[in-house]
Parts: structure tokens; C-alpha cells; sequence
């Protein structure tokens, strides 16, 4: 039950945050919602006891949303969001599509039988353990493909951002 | 039970990432939609792992994978935001269309 309720509290929370991105002009507080959602995710992580990515969620997004928050205020033509600055368009349909999706993903979740739920996970210590042999053995592919990916990602973007200087 | 509710609050962010990624004019507001929807995906796949599968590791490393794309889409991303800002001065999307052609 506490868990039930406590993962209900912190996805009302994210969905809460969430909304408030799109919702300030002030990119500093946006940035910051992202932040607050994407905390949320961890602790709802933590209370569905999947301790490692939890905490992994955590501390990444900490990060990530740091340095979004200075891009932003870098790029943003009025960071302050003071001039009150119309900054979305197309608006009927992003909120029909966005509904839409919603509505669909909510349909598949109520009507989709899901069969029997497990009632209690390994404890964090064995996940941990196990997450690292299922890392090293059977998904290594997967997880060393992700590492050259980032490696390709960190190339890709550098030569994309680094200035040309033109004749 | 849990799962469902997980599932639901899973629903809901990905509707307001979506709404976010289609509406903004500003590429780096788009992006955050493109992030909410990422994490929408691993609440589920979170979800998935805890209450149907919870000894088969797979369910945890996807989630591993999700947040690598995230940070490589912020990566990139930042990568265009920055090429596009020097180029045209701006970061927005109306002002993108000779991509269209």
C-alpha cells in the first residue's frame, strides 16, 4: 500500500513539474521543473526498488539540467521571460496530439491484461550484482554499443559546434 | 496495481512531452519535451521490470540504454543549438524552414 501511494505521490509530482516546463516564460524555471521532474522519476525509481537506477537518475539529471539551464539562458532570445514572449505555435494541434497520445498510451495501459504482478523484487545488493553479470555477459553488445555511441555522439557534436572560420 | 499506476503516470508525461516537442518554437524547449518522453519510457520500463519481471536484468540495462540517448540527444542537440546560433543568431524553429527546402 505505502507503495502504492508513495509512487503515486512522486508521479503527481513529475506530472506536476512537468506541466510547469511548458508552462513558464522563465527559462531558469523551466530548466529547473525539468530538474523537478526528472527527481521525481528517480524517487519513483527508489520507491519501485530499483535502487541503483534511482540513484543513477539522480545524479545524471542533476548534471544534465545544470547545463541545460545555462545553454538555455544562452540561447533563449529573453531568458528573464519578462517581455512575456509568445513562445509556442501550431497550438491546436500540439494539444491535439499531445491528448491524443496521451488518450491512447492510457486506453493500451487499462485494457492490456498484464497477468499476474510479482510481489517483491531482489534485494538491492543482488540487483546490483546481477545487473553488472547481465552487463558483462548476455547484453554486452548492447552496453558496449552504447559506449561507442557516446563516443560518436561526443565527436558529432563538437564538430558540429566548432566555429568555421570562412574565407 | 502499483504497476498500473506507475503505467498511468508514464501516460501523462509522455502526453506533456509530446504537447511540449510539437508546441515550442524554441529548439532547446523542444528538447525537453523530447526528454520528458524519454522519461516517460523509463518509468515504464521500470515499472515493467519491478512488477512483471523483476529477475530478468534486461528490464534494468534498457533503462541504462534510455538515459545514454538522453544524453547524447542533449549532446547533439546543443551541438545543432550552438552551429544554428552562430550561423542565424537564433535558436528558433520559424526561422529554420530553408531546411524545408
Amino acid at each position: 500500500m505505502g507503495q502504492v501511494l508513495t509512487v503515486a505521490f512522486f508521479g503527481l509530482v513529475a506530472l506536476g513539474f512537468g506541466v510547469t516546463v511548458f508552462r513558464t516564460s522563465s527559462m531558469v524555471r523551466s530548466a529547473l521543473s525539468l530538474l523537478g521532474a526528472m527527481a521525481a522519476i528517480g524517487v519513483m525509481f527508489l520507491a519501485m526498488e530499483a535502487e541503483f537506477l534511482g540513484v543513477l537518475q539522480l545524479m545524471m539529471m542533476a548534471g544534465e539540467m545544470t547545463i541545460m539551464a545555462i545553454f538555455m539562458v544562452m540561447y533563449m532570445m529573453d531568458p528573464g521571460g519578462l517581455g512575456q514572449m509568445e513562445m509556442t505555435h501550431q497550438k491546436r494541434l500540439s494539444k491535439g496530439v499531445g491528448l491524443t497520445g496521451c488518450l491512447g498510451a492510457v486506453a493500451l495501459t487499462l485494457l492490456v491484461d498484464w497477468g499476474p504482478t510479482v510481489a517483491s523484487a531482489p534485494p538491492p545488493t543482488t540487483q546490483v550484482h546481477d545487473l553488472g553479470i547481465e552487463l558483462m555477459s548476455r547484453s554486452m553488445l548492447v552496453f558496449e554499443t552504447a559506449g561507442v555511441t557516446i563516443l560518436v555522439a561526443m565527436v558529432a557534436a563538437t564538430v558540429v559546434a566548432i566555429a568555421r572560420h570562412r574565407p | 496495481m502499483t504497476l498500473i499506476v506507475a503505467l498511468l503516470i508514464g501516460t501523462g508525461l509522455f502526453g506533456i512531452g509530446l504537447y511540449g516537442a510539437v508546441s515550442q518554437t524554441n529548439m532547446v524547449m523542444i528538447m525537453m519535451g523530447v526528454e520528458l518522453m524519454l522519461g516517460a519510457a523509463m518509468v515504464n520500463l521500470v515499472a515493467f521490470w519491478r512488477f512483471l519481471h523483476p529477475d530478468v536484468y534486461a528490464g534494468q540495462m534498457f533503462v541504462l540504454i534510455v538515459m545514454t540517448v538522453m544524453a547524447l540527444e542533449a549532446a547533439v542537440g546543443f551541438g545543432i543549438a550552438t552551429a544554428r546560433f552562430r550561423a542565424r543568431g537564433s535558436v528558433e524553429m520559424e526561422e529554420a524552414m530553408e531546411l524545408k527546402e
